[in-house]
């Protein structure tokens, strides 16, 4: 398979500037500067990238609750992201959405969600546009294995298969719903089984390690856009972080947490690429030292950034009763 | 005690292989009813006890539940007092303490990549490798009913080993004169250099496979030698073939469903542990039974070796058939 210098640094700088971002996130959170909740992908990052690393601007992806790492390895603007995290009028959803509702149209972000499971519905409707138009377009519908239980997943594999739509669905098992360990939440261990249900292929890859997210998505990709429908692929994984920031994380075994972190999928892939003289390591401080040059820009614009005018609460939503709350 | 065992690889039949051939799905669901038919039809076979790893699925437990809810188990199943990793580590841990505990058979379930895990551990206790990977070379596709009873007339001790079981070959691998991994079927080395999904499927990338055994009504990357030169396991050789060099041009079962066309050379066969020494000017892999396992670097001095030091495999039909003449059926 064709693994660029190129592309095994794109990916690696995408991966960076998602940990970094979320690092970024957790502590500014904990400090009282962001709103709401956040939820940290740090950990998944391979899946985020090694996936996206195969999309077009044009493809579509729908995201998750922990959805920063989906954004940024999709292509969307730190700035924008961090303004929107702290609630600033130059943030993606003019600070009115937070974290859990990030989206971008032009980079066919078709937006992180607060609902568990209500990504594959749109999933599914991105991709009957696709192939209503006979456009090249995909989507990738990002989810949790929590998700997996509502039947949103199931009626969208079951429409996405039937009419063989573009779409490739990706798990992100980091073994927990909430706090709850999938073994009390399922009767399998492989999300990927209920693809047979469904006639669809299902795959389990080892979420953790960046190339075989790659080369798996990537052929998944290339099915859908031959019009031979959709995938499920369940990317083994873990979150490092609790499932918000806050979480006492007290359902989680520590040898179990150790083991993992030893997974991490940055250290795998930097010595992947030391090992096979692809980079060097002033290479990986270069391109460390620029993710934190972008971080703290993203930073600076978010907190230089007005917050929304007062009136700004009427503004862009589906209703004209707002109009005597204008007055 | 006439006892066996049963490793069920949960993780078996679900690679990349579902996207980049028509390969095999076979949900673990289905592998508990393949364990139920194995420990009911052993136990009709007169097994005593049967040991069952422990899985992530609870294959084991789930099988033991249902038998036990029908009321069909006469018989003492124990799954192993082992912790679980969830990886390759379970089946041959399973494998060491079967042995130790002096089961006289290991049915595992599972593919290429599961039995060659159990036959790094494996000594002298004869196996029953059964078809749930991804269209094996190894393992059989059979019915448990039947491996149950094969099982069972292994375990009774009223044939002799020696006709039952075929001990089998293997490709073997060094560094610096240490063995750092071994095949049962093929050796694939390869110009890819990560283990990523760690299933092999692009031909451009190969440049030489060493096969234990070949045969054209395989599938995989034995058949590239298989479809030019047929190496049986009774064959007291193996045989070597370069890839993407030469003149011939060949069709090749390289997936399931998959037949395509690739240049190679004439096979050259290896006398059993003769070595071949592999000086890479590339970084690469090799892929073991189809699995990318172990990477090299240009420079390195590789040596590998066919060797008939694999595992005791049963003769499922030979050992039903001497059964039948030795009356074990009869009561």
């Amino acid at each position: 398979m064709d693994l660029s210098r190129e592309k095994l640094i794109h990916m690696y700088k995408t991966m960076k500037r998602i940990r970094e971002f979320e690092n970024k996130a957790g502590e500014l959170f904990a400090e009282g500067s962001i709103p709401g909740f956040v939820h940290l992908y740090i950990g998944e990052e391979a899946v985020a990238t090694g996936v996206c690393a195969n999309l077009k601007d044009s493809d579509f992806i729908t995201s998750t609750h922990r959805g920063h790492g989906h954004i940024v390895a999709k292509g969307g603007d730190l700035k924008y992201m961090f303004a929107e995290l702290f609630g600033k009028a130059t943030g993606y959803c003019k600070g009115k959405g937070g974290s859990m509702h990030i989206a971008d149209a032009d980079k066919g972000i078709l937006g992180a969600n607060g609902i568990v499971g209500a990504g594959h519905n749109i999933a599914v409707g991105a991709g009957l546009t696709a192939k209503y138009k006979g456009a090249d377009q995909v989507c990738v519908c990002f989810f949790g294995d929590g998700s997996t239980n509502q039947g949103t997943f199931h009626e969208s594999l079951n429409l996405a298969s039937i009419w063989k739509l573009p779409v490739i669905f990706v798990c992100e098992n980091n073994l927990y719903g909430i706090s709850m360990h999938q073994s009390r939440h399922q009767a399998i261990q492989d999300v990927a089984d209920r693809a047979v249900a469904y006639n669809i292929p299902g795959v389990v890859v080892d979420g953790n390690d960046v190339l075989a997210v790659y080369e798996t998505a990537k052929e998944a990709i290339e099915r859908a856009r031959n019009g031979q429908g959709p995938t499920l692929i369940e990317c083994k994984t873990y979150r490092h972080r609790g499932h918000f920031e806050g979480d006492p994380v007290v359902y989680r075994d520590e040898e179990e947490v150790k083991e993992w972190l030893a997974k991490d999928p940055i250290p795998r892939l930097i010595n992947y690429m030391l090992d096979n003289d692809i980079v060097t390591e002033e290479d990986i401080k270069k391109i460390d030292e620029e993710v934190d040059a972008e971080i703290k820009e993203a930073i600076k614009f978010a907190e230089e950034s007005p917050y929304p005018p007062l009136e700004a609460a009427v503004e862009d939503i589906y209703t004209d009763l707002v109009e005597e709350v204008r007055r | 005690m006439k006892a066996i065992g049963i490793i069920a690889n949960p993780a078996s039949g679900k690679d990349i292989r579902r996207l980049v051939s028509h390969a095999t799905v076979v949900d673990n669901n289905e592998k508990v009813n393949i364990v139920k038919r194995i420990i009911l039809s052993a136990q009709g076979c007169g097994v005593e006890r049967i040991y069952i790893m422990p899985d992530t699925f609870l294959i084991g437990y789930k099988a033991i539940e249902d038998l036990k809810i029908s009321k069909e188990l006469n018989i003492d199943v124990e799954i192993l007092n082992m912790n679980i990793k969830g990886n390759v580590t379970d089946t041959i841990r399973a494998t060491e303490i079967m042995e130790k505990i002096g089961v006289k058979c290991i049915v595992v379930l599972g593919g290429d990549g599961t039995n060659r895990a159990v036959a790094k551990a494996i000594t002298n206790t004869p196996l029953i490798g059964v078809s749930t990977g991804t269209n094996n070379v190894y393992p059989e596709m059979i019915e448990g009913t039947v491996v149950g009873m094969a099982a069972g007339v292994i375990a009774s001790q009223t044939c002799n080993i020696g006709e039952t079981c075929m001990r089998d070959k293997r490709v073997e691998v060094f560094r610096d004169g240490q063995l750092v991994d071994i095949a049962l079927v093929d050796c694939v080395i390869s110009k890819q250099t990560y283990v990523g999904s760690k299933a092999i499927w692009n031909i451009e990338e190969i440049d030489q496979v060493i096969v234990s055994r070949a045969h054209p009504a395989a599938i995989g990357f034995s058949t590239i030698v298989g479809t030019s030169l047929i190496v049986e396991e009774e064959d007291d050789f193996g045989a070597l073939i370069q890839v993407n060099s030469g003149r011939d041009r060949v069709i090749v079962p390289i997936a399931a469903g998959t037949i395509q066309e690739i240049l190679v050379d004439k096979p050259r066969i290896l006398g059993l542990d003769e070595s071949v020494h592999f000086k890479p000017t590339y970084n690469g892999i090799m892929a073991l039974d189809g699995e990318r396992e172990v990477p090299f670097k240009a420079g390195e001095d590789i040596e590998i070796k066919v060797t008939r030091r694999g595992p005791y495999r049963v003769i499922i039909d030979r050992t039903l058939e001497l059964a039948q003449r030795n009356g074990f059926f009869k009561r």
